[in-house]
């Protein structure tokens, strides 16, 4: 019990300056503290240092600017990316049958569903790289609890948000366009706990949450670099996030509805820009490879 | 003017000189009042005094006692020792008369 205290102890006395924290340990055992009242004096603590950062706006803004629209926004399209590769993975993976693999069809099929899950999956960890890599630059000072928050609120989004949100969807469909309900062709795949409820849960922890995660220490460190290769990475940033928001269906319902019909007009002014736009999602792993080249050949050299 | 903690800890750190440092001012304050003394207000109050100038505070050496951790060192400026003679002596103004000593506080007239 009592080492399991000072693990406690010491995971959240990360939540202090490295400074502080290193102190803070060394008084504990100078004092030889026991490990209860260690416990509740770093709680003390931490809960005194966070409750001083929150009485600034920044935090507030960063919170309801950043935290919530993208770890909700990012729930959605992790929603539908799962349930999107649900459907093949059901194809594949509860259908299997070894005689399909005489066809050459299947084969050609097969690696074709293949890149495009893949793509997908990508496509969702490189935003969630990026909202990761936006908020650690936007807010250093809170980065850790930044990082709590996110992850909070992505297993809110996993579990209420997006759920919701879908479903407001559809009674919105149904309201405006007066769409008939369409038959769930796919029932058969959702009725399988799997694929309902673990596989959008692994979908937001792996290609969500630790994306995310990473992102947000890339961008603490990205505060350090050039102003010009700051603005690049921070465009490249936001051309992301737009991205994210463009492809989902809603913006896109919401323009017709209000805005300029655009539904119905696909017209010039979008191709080019959403090809581009899609590549520039890809940009975290352009950036990864480069930094990672850039410091091997810095330690080559030294 | 000082709060009652604050006056605590910088008559402790003064007391305590050069060995003044977070646990052993706590240790101190604890003794005095034989109340516990948190470490988050400790470590906050500490912050507090020296934004306002009455104290500094530096690290200091690592030894094998904190098992290699460093010390945050305090040291009371002339400042923070002029706060708290202010406030030992507003304490002892305002309790001229008053007597503690029976469970009922009386004035002497």
């Amino acid at each position: 019990m009592t080492q399991i205290r000072w693990w406690v102890v010491d995971v959240f006395s990360r939540l202090l300056e490295p400074a502080e924290r290193e102190v803070v340990l060394g008084d504990f055992a100078d004092s030889r503290e026991t490990s209860g009242r260690a416990l509740r004096g770093v709680l003390g603590l931490v809960a005194r240092r966070q409750a001083a950062l929150w009485a600034g706006w920044r935090p507030w803004l960063t919170a309801v600017g950043l935290i919530v629209p993208l770890g909700m926004l990012l729930s959605i399209v992790s929603r539908r990316t799962a349930d999107g590769s649900a459907v093949y993975l059901w194809l594949y993976a509860n259908n299997w049958d070894w005689a399909l693999t005489t066809n050459p069809g299947f084969w050609s099929l097969l690696a074709e569903t293949g890149v495009h899950l893949l793509v997908w999956y990508l496509t969702l960890a490189c935003f969630s790289w990026t909202s990761g890599f936006v908020l650690g630059s936007a807010s250093r000072s809170m980065n850790r609890i930044n990082g709590v928050l996110m992850c909070l609120m992505l297993l809110f989004g996993a579990l209420v948000g997006a759920p919701r949100y879908f479903a407001f969807c559809e009674d919105y469909l149904h309201r405006t366009f007066r769409v008939a309900a369409l038959p769930d062709y796919n029932a058969a795949v959702f009725d399988l706990p799997f694929y309902r409820v673990l596989l959008p849960l692994i979908v937001q922890g792996v290609l969500v949450a630790l994306p995310a995660v990473w992102g947000l220490r890339q961008g603490l460190e990205a505060v350090r670099f050039r102003l010009p290769l700051r603005i690049s990475l921070w465009i490249a940033a936001v051309a992301t996030l737009a991205a994210m928001v463009i492809q989902d269906q809603a913006f896109w319902l919401f323009l017709n509805s209000h805005v300029v019909r655009a539904y119905r007009q696909p017209g010039n002014w979008l191709g080019w820009g959403i090809r581009l736009l899609q590549s520039v999602v890809f940009w975290p792993v352009a950036y990864l490879v480069v930094r990672e080249v850039g410091r091997r050949w810095q330690r080559r050299i030294a | 003017m000082l709060g009652e903690f604050e006056y605590l800890l910088l008559t402790a750190a003064t007391r305590l000189g050069e060995k003044a440092y977070g646990a052993t001012i706590r240790q101190e304050i604890e003794d005095a009042t034989g109340r516990p003394c948190s470490i988050g207000a400790l470590y906050t109050t500490l912050d507090r005094l020296e934004l306002k100038g009455l104290l500094r505070t530096q690290m200091g050496n690592a030894t094998s006692q904190r098992g290699g951790r460093r010390k945050r060192m305090v040291r009371v400026t002339g400042k923070g020792a002029q706060a708290a003679s202010d406030f030992y002596e507003a304490v002892k103004r305002v309790s001229r008369g008053v007597s503690w000593e029976t469970s009922r506080a009386t004035v002497r007239s």
